[in-house]
């Protein structure tokens, strides 16, 4: 339950790390709240995937990661470069969108919707790699676990508490009505991939981002 | 009044004789004095001589309003002087204060730096989660602390709603000077898209502002830092910054606005006029387009310096959420069919007085809100010829 608590106590700060790459997807996408929903679910099932191999990590190294100054700045560089290069994808190519003529039961239209899958599934896993800093408090306590199972127990239940923040999020779906929404989602994925290109670039670079 | 035949190619304006002009007048006279004195006359003759230039000013520009039955282009005299003489204004305090147009990083830790509206939409969400405003600026006192600029912007969403972009804001009036240096667009087509921008801009500097607890509009994008002040150059991350927003504001404000004739920061980028946009809701005044009057002549559409009106829009009888209220469509409309409105009143009722009731309010925040500036922008610039410098 530990981790399920520390997850619930800094959800708000996991939530909002997690809000520049969700929010403009869900409004770029216009879809309704129910396809939100299933969009989120395979944005978590990403960001689960993140946690648990860290799990496995923090609990094999013992936390020497986070305090290793350069070796962080390399992994959350690394993820910002993988997270713009997402975002401006999208910004700038219609990912996951069927075309209308094509149908719903083609073979293009289920190999787009996997592609969008794994789309988000990308988004979610370089968002699980970003060491926010309730994460990091999380990679500290799960280093401390007895066992491995324990480590990564503790980071799914972290995992669960931090997701509760993100369930208002497919309410957007509701304002899909509004007909520009969708341009105004994909424009500022490419605004805030432009941002995160940068503090990736520069972290990675090493010495330069203060 | 007097009324122009719209087949004659001329407008539908609302001319008062001279002596009902100043009558009309009269009240913005006696509120202006009040206001911009504070009860006291200035002795000093320099500050006094200022003083007078400032009120003939104002209230010139009121009187020839009242009496042509125009707005904008008495509006934009006003609003543009504001604009450069608050870059005077304020550069010569910072140079008066720091030496310099550069802010250092120890004014940034003593939490010095003047607070601007443009941040206020990305203090909203850190406040809630953090109870922490996300700016180095100061709650209450010094100069331009943050509580005093929540209870203007607050104070003119009531009255102006995003009438603060053509009659408040200190920044706006430089694009709209060079909106209006050539005679003829050189790029007349500009795709409606863009207009989302400015919610795209919001949105990302909201979300960022709330992830990293900065406001990323003022690090990263603000173009008017460049004629306020800036951080020193000390890191690689800085020089970037300082590309971008320099960058920006020479196409924002200097260039797009000359090609287009139309305010590209405010209506294509500015993040606060996105969410002021929203106060248009709430606002009592806006503008009509009365749908049996309209002959369709598009002119509307042409000038409009926002692209706030669209064909769309005409048809549904009013610009849209982003419009300023700045009288230009008003202006120019041939057959009257533009014009200021109070909600919850009919369109086809008496225009004037409608429009009247507008002016008294948004003239009158311009006067009270810029008097100041502009009277301290004059003293620096008489200073200047006299003595040399502007400090």
């Amino acid at each position: 339950m530990q981790g399920f608590f520390l997850g619930l106590s800094s959800g708000a700060v996991c939530a909002a790390y997690c809000a520049p790459v969700l929010i403009p997807y869900l409004l770029g996408e216009g879809r309704s709240v129910l396809q939100n929903f299933s969009a989120l679910l395979q944005f978590l099932m990403g960001r689960l995937l993140g946690y648990l191999s860290f799990a496995v990590f923090a609990w094999g190294i013992h936390t020497s990661l986070p305090q290793d100054i350069v070796h962080r700045n390399l992994l959350i560089g690394a993820a910002y470069v993988i997270l713009s290069g997402l975002l401006i994808f999208y910004s700038f190519f219609k990912a996951g969108r069927a075309c209308p003529s094509a149908g719903d039961q083609g073979i293009d239209h289920r190999l787009r919707e996997s592609r969008s899958s794994l789309f988000l599934l990308s988004m979610g896993l370089a968002t699980g790699l970003n060491l926010c800093p309730p994460f990091l408090l999380a990679v500290a306590t799960a280093a401390e676990q007895a066992s491995l199972l324990q480590s990564v127990l503790f980071f799914l239940t972290f995992f669960l508490g931090t997701s509760v923040f993100l369930i208002p999020a497919p309410f957007l779906g509701l304002l899909r009505g509004f007909s520009p929404l969708p341009v105004i989602g994909k424009m500022a994925a490419g605004l805030i991939g432009a941002y995160y290109l940068f503090i990736g670039a520069t972290m990675l670079a090493g010495g330069f981002y203060r | 009044m007097t009324k122009e035949h719209p087949s004659q190619g001329k407008t539908v304006g609302v001319r008062q004789s001279p002596g009902k002009s100043f009558l009309l007048a009269l009240p913005m006279m006696l509120l202006t004095l009040m206001m911009m004195s504070g009860g006291k006359i200035p002795a000093d003759p320099q500050r006094l001589f200022v003083f007078a230039v400032t009120y003939l000013f104002f209230n010139l520009l009121f009187f020839l309003m009242i009496h042509t039955g125009k707005t904008d282009r008495y509006r934009a005299t006003a609003f543009i002087t504001y604009a450069l003489l608050f870059i005077v204004s304020f550069i010569s305090h910072m140079f008066e204060a720091r030496g310099s147009m550069s802010l250092s990083e120890e004014k940034i830790i003593l939490c010095e730096v003047p607070f601007c509206h443009l941040v206020i939409p990305m203090t909203l969400i850190p406040a809630a989660l953090t109870k922490t405003i996300i700016f180095p600026g100061m709650i209450t006192g010094g100069f331009a602390s943050i509580a005093s600029m929540f209870t203007i912007w607050i104070g003119a969403s009531l009255s102006l709603g995003r009438g603060w972009c053509s009659w408040g804001c200190f920044f706006g009036g430089l694009d709209d000077a060079f909106s209006r240096i050539l005679k003829k667009p050189l790029l007349r087509k500009i795709d409606p898209r863009w207009t989302y921008l400015p919610w795209a801009v919001l949105l990302a500097v909201v979300l960022t502002a709330a992830a990293f607890l900065s406001p990323t509009y003022c690090t990263w994008l603000c173009p008017f830092k460049t004629v306020t002040e800036f951080q020193a150059v000390t890191s690689f991350k800085i020089l970037v910054q300082t590309i971008i927003f320099v960058s920006l504001f020479i196409a924002l404000v200097i260039v797009l606005p000359l090609l287009t004739k139309r305010r590209t920061q405010c209506s294509l980028f500015c993040p606060f006029g996105a969410m002021q946009g929203l106060t248009n809701r709430i606002n009592v005044f806006d503008v009509r387009i009365d749908p049996h009057i309209c002959t369709n002549c598009k002119r509307c559409v042409k000038a409009c310096p926002t692209l706030s009106v669209t064909e769309e829009s005409v048809r549904a009888g009013r610009p849209l959420m982003s419009c300023m209220k700045c009288g230009t469509c008003v202006d120019v409309c041939p057959s009257g069919a533009a014009a200021f409105h109070v909600r919850g009143t009919p369109v086809e009722g008496n225009r004037n007085i409608k429009r009247l009731l507008f002016l008294y309010a948004a003239f009158l925040f311009l006067a009270i809100f810029s008097g100041g500036t502009i009277q301290d922008g004059l003293s620096r610039i008489i200073r200047l010829i006299t003595t040399g410098s502007m400090i």
